[in-house]
């Protein structure tokens, strides 16, 4: 908040000088005779375009500043953390590249995860953030600044978000405009959307994605601007940067192959376009091959068959295109032409649907599969439909992450479809399928929102660029007619007459810049200015009855700050309230608040450096990162059978579980348990998707239908059904919870979260013990039990014959017991030491 | 409308005779051997006429549904299947509908999506409207109604969402 204050006072500053600029950028020297005042001494120290790139750059500057700022918000509330659970995998694997090099990292084998099966990290993972960082890690200690990698990992979000709200300037200036742009870069900065994935600590692919995705998009474009083969081989440098950061990679190879086709089918075709893409698609290619994570994917998989088909269909464009300039008469062979282009589109089509059938090419993968076919993940792949982050998006989380914006959203696609070009065309179909994909998951709201951050942008910078402009028209020709005679009276009576569209063209580039200096307080400040200024002149523009009177468009322009304004509010305060709370620190009430942090620790102090600890696979990376245990889950989820058998032994009964559990040869196990403070992300609100997963492989075991009620309820009280009330999960997480009451209204095990009387209260844990619990109930650990000693069978039908032990042998006679009897041991004799004493 | 007609050999297989004549087959053989076994059907190919390059304004009208559809939230809807409008019981034991479902960012009923989404058009359309205020050409009055009408639309959009996202705030 404070940052965008003194970005409001910056601004203010070099607005008052710019009002005054259009007036000179064309009309020449005569004009500057006719200001007096003090602004003219102002006029002639700047250049227009001069002052235009300041503008730009201190917005730019000030975007980027308040970009990273906002997102500081958890690192002040709470400290300097990794967020989450991603991250902390992230982090380690970048500690672990940092202390042990890169190449070493990319043969590290951590066999402390996904206990016992182990897991590839370096063939694994997107290495992109941890280079990232790594990178700024080494320069910073290159120049003696000796900084923990920890705190480069927890800012590095930030810093790129800052660099994504430059891109996305870029890619706006090469759509639109320059004032377009500024807008962009400062909705980009702030936009909750993005800053979900981006705060301070929350160390992710995404962080730094969002930029390679923005830059790569401007790069493209710029290279389908120009045809020229240095800009396309940047795009597809861009692009491996991409790939190597995230998988969402797969979002740009098929949205420019899109568009390229669009662009055919639209007979928007050029050489242009056949360079870039050719170029940028042959590098792009050999470059994404390179990460061993993706290795032959590109050429295998039906993800990337739409830019291969695309590149083959292009050659083809671009040959036939080549023979039609060549031929003679070659007018009369359009239909042809058309026909041989079309059978070559078959044809490519054809090839790729035979390669899949025949298996050459792998199909779409589960993940994608589900963004097509939306119910496909729910029914086939309970695992990807478990997450939150991956369903289906309501209007709520549209508005919250995008405010003001996504009104403007359709505006700008409005705009841009009846000015339509090249690129253009691009930013629709990045507009129609980005809002489906953030439409079918929540978490892809992080791809639209930089799209609508663009259209927005341009549909307020076009329509200020008409309402914001009061004061060049009539402040302009007034001065002009009063003060000039001759050919520039004539001049401005045809401005005034003139349409606005024209009038807008003839004057100034540098009144544009002026719309779209970013914060709201300082259009505001604008608007007094505004006002003073048309206030003089309000009987010179009498006579242009055709235009809307200047009154109005301030009103206008008063009502877009007042909007723009409550957005910033907006923002600002929904990242700090919604996305900045690290989620291992939970914001209880209390104003300690609990913490899974302390149960991480208490693993790492009090158990065995090699123990197993057992928990759904939420919490695998925080236990391999924060507890430095062995896991047999972790987010990562690469082997769905795995999880299954956890999610099954989670949701058997006791005995079963335990037989798992030995399998599995699990030490510890480790619950989330929110009924105390209510905190609903534990583990009982998760159950039943362990009881969905673990049925998908066991079947015959575990049936989802045994964990509800008759009514098709999922109750954890009386009512509950006795599978449920007897599972392990269940056991683990009410343990003991019936003696406690922690409110005097509610009864003894009353759950907070679930609102309801807990149904099995007191029962004994008979293959585990409670091994440590945290102050709010929020962790619970617990240790399984060794095997018990065998009891010998009491009624056994053969009887087995025991040689009678010599150690302690029990007379069924003598109800005393009698002591033991040492073998070999010297005995004493008494009776004879009494003869001697006799005898002597 | 153009029509694609073949009538007689030398006019049905002029573009394949050209072709092969200009890359290089000057061969008489060439040309002519295909024929003497394969006669050219009599076919008149129609481009079909209901098919065209739909305009500007048809192509946002599309879009501007399929976002209307989207951000009321009907793939949630598809998905997770929620009753339209959701209901509750009072203290008396009377069943009252309930528009939003309250307290929840991640839920919603079909109802409430709809009708937010479509102040989210409305919206748009509003900005829209005023954009086309600028028309040079256009009466005094139009001008002024449309004026009106964008910022009654904008406003009404703008604190209608405002209300509704007060109700879902947890």
């Amino acid at each position: 908040m404070e940052r965008s204050q003194l970005q409001t006072d910056v601004t203010k500053q070099v607005t008052t000088i710019t009002t005054s600029v259009p007036s000179v950028t064309t009309k020449k020297s005569s004009r500057t005779k006719t200001f007096s005042t003090s602004q003219s001494s102002a006029n002639q120290l700047l250049s227009p375009t001069g002052l235009a790139s300041l503008i730009s750059f201190i917005v730019l500057t000030c975007a980027y500043i308040s970009g990273f700022m906002s997102r500081l918000f958890s690192v002040i509330r709470f400290e300097s953390i990794i967020h989450e659970f991603d991250p902390w995998f992230n982090y380690r694997a970048t500690h672990y590249m940092v202390e042990n090099g890169f190449y070493n990292f990319l043969n590290w084998f951590d066999e402390r995860a996904w206990y016992p099966l182990g897991r590839i990290v370096g063939g694994t993972v997107y290495p992109g953030l941890m280079v990232t960082s790594g990178v700024i890690h080494w320069l910073l200690h290159m120049i003696n600044i000796p900084i923990h990698i920890r705190e480069i990992c927890v800012f590095l979000a930030p810093f790129f978000s800052g660099l994504t709200a430059l891109a996305t300037y870029l890619l706006t200036k090469e759509l639109w405009s320059k004032s377009a742009g500024l807008f962009a870069a400062a909705f980009i900065a702030v936009a909750p959307g993005y800053s979900s994935r981006s705060v301070a600590g929350s160390y992710d692919n995404e962080g730094i994605a969002i930029f390679a995705l923005m830059f790569t998009y401007f790069l493209w474009i710029k290279s389908v601007k120009t045809g020229s083969i240095f800009w396309s081989c940047f795009t597809a440098i861009s692009y491996f940067y991409m790939v190597s950061a995230w998988g969402g990679y797969v979002f740009i190879i098929n949205l420019i192959p899109v568009h390229a086709f669009m662009l055919i089918v639209l007979k928007r075709y050029s050489l242009r376009l056949y360079v870039s893409y050719s170029i940028f698609f042959i590098i792009g290619l050999i470059l994404s091959m390179q990460i061993p994570f993706v290795g032959f994917q590109p050429v295998r998989t039906s993800e990337h068959m739409l830019a291969a088909g695309v590149f083959a269909l292009i050659q083809a464009y671009g040959f036939i295109d080549y023979l039609y300039t060549k031929l003679p008469r070659a007018n009369d062979l359009k239909q042809l032409f058309f026909g041989l282009i079309l059978a070559v589109g078959a044809l490519v089509f054809s090839v790729v649907v035979i390669l899949t059938y025949t298996g050459y090419i792998a199909p779409w993968s589960g993940r994608f599969y589900s963004l097509w076919d939306t119910n496909y993940a729910k029914i086939h792949i309970p695992i990807i439909a478990s997450v939150s982050e991956h369903q289906p998006t309501t209007w709520a989380s549209f508005f919250f992450d995008l405010h003001l914006l996504i009104c403007l959203f359709p505006v700008g696609a409005w705009f841009c479809i009846k000015e339509l070009n090249d690129e253009r065309v691009f930013i629709v179909l990045y507009a129609v399928f980005a809002s489906y994909f953030a439409g079918v998951m929540i978490r892809l709201m992080l791809t639209l929102t930089p799209c609508v951050c663009v259209l927005a942008a341009i549909a307020l910078s076009k329509t200020l660029d008409y309402y914001a402009d009061a004061d060049s028209n009539e402040n302009d020709t007034p001065a002009v007619t009063s003060a000039d005679d001759g050919n520039d009276t004539s001049e401005s009576e045809e401005d005034a007459n003139n349409v606005e569209i024209t009038t807008r063209q003839l004057y100034d580039k540098a009144g544009k810049q002026k719309t779209s200096s970013v914060t709201t307080g300082n259009r505001h400040h604008r608007q007094q200015l505004l006002t003073a200024t048309t206030g003089a002149t309000a009987t010179d523009t009498a006579d242009d009855t055709n235009i809307i009177g200047s009154n109005i468009k301030t009103i206008v322009v008063i009502c877009i700050a007042m909007m723009l304004m409550l957005l910033a509010v907006h923002c600002t305060w929904v990242t700090s309230n919604a996305y900045s709370s690290p989620s291992i620190v939970l914001a209880s009430y209390n104003q300690d608040g609990s913490r899974y942090i302390i149960a991480y620790y208490w693993l790492r102090k009090n158990t065995p450096d090699r123990s197993r600890v057992m928990s759904w696979w939420d919490y695998g990376y925080q236990i391999a990162g924060m507890g430095n245990r062995t896991t047999l889950v972790d987010n990562n989820t690469w082997n769905n059978s795995h999880i299954a058998l956890v999610g099954k032994a989670m949701s058997s009964n006791e005995t079963e579980a335990y037989k798992i559990m030995r399998m599995l040869d699990v030490d510890y196990v480790l619950v989330i348990f929110g009924g105390v403070i209510g905190y609903s992300g534990d583990d009982i609100n998760k159950f039943l998707w362990m009881v969905r997963i673990a049925e998908g492989e066991h079947p015959k075991d575990i049936r989802e239908k045994d964990y509800f009620t008759e009514n098709d309820e999922f109750r954890v009280d009386s009512a509950g059904s006795p599978i449920l009330l007897n599972c392990l999960m269940y056991k683990l997480c009410y343990y003991r919870f019936g003696e406690l009451q922690s409110d005097f209204r509610t009864p003894p095990g009353f759950d907070r979260t679930r609102h309801a009387e807990i149904g099995n209260k007191n029962f004994d844990l008979e293959h585990v013990e409670e091994a440590y619990t945290t102050e709010h109930w929020i962790v619970r650990i617990y240790k399984v039990k060794n095997l018990k000693n065998r009891l010998q069978a009491k009624n056994a039908l053969r009887q087995v014959l025991r040689r009678k032990s010599i150690y302690s042998q029990k007379s069924s006679k003598s109800t005393q017991r009698k002591t033991g009897v040492i073998l070999n041991k010297p005995q004493i004799k008494k009776g004879q030491v009494k003869a001697k004493s006799i005898k002597t | 409308m153009k029509t694609w007609t073949l009538r007689s050999f030398e006019e049905k297989c002029f573009g394949y005779r050209l072709l092969l004549f200009d890359i290089g087959c000057h061969s008489v053989v060439l040309k002519r051997i295909p024929f003497t076994f394969v006669q050219c059907p009599n076919i008149k190919l129609k481009k079909p006429s209901w098919f065209r390059k739909p305009s500007n304004m048809m192509v946002f009208a599309t879009l501007l549904l399929s976002y209307f559809l989207v951000t009321a939230g009907i793939i949630y809807d598809i998905i997770v299947e929620p009753p339209s409008v959701g209901s509750t019981t009072d203290e008396y034991g009377h069943h009252k509908p309930v528009a939003f479902m309250a307290w929840r960012i991640n839920g919603q009923y079909i109802m409430e999506g709809l009708a937010a989404s479509f102040m989210f058009s409305l919206g748009g359309i509003g900005f829209i409207l005023l954009d086309l205020t600028n028309k040079p050409s256009m009466p005094k009055l139009n001008r002024i109604l449309m004026l009106l009408c964008s910022f009654i639309f904008i406003l009404i959009a703008f604190f209608t969402t405002k209300i509704f996202i007060r109700i879902k705030m947890p």
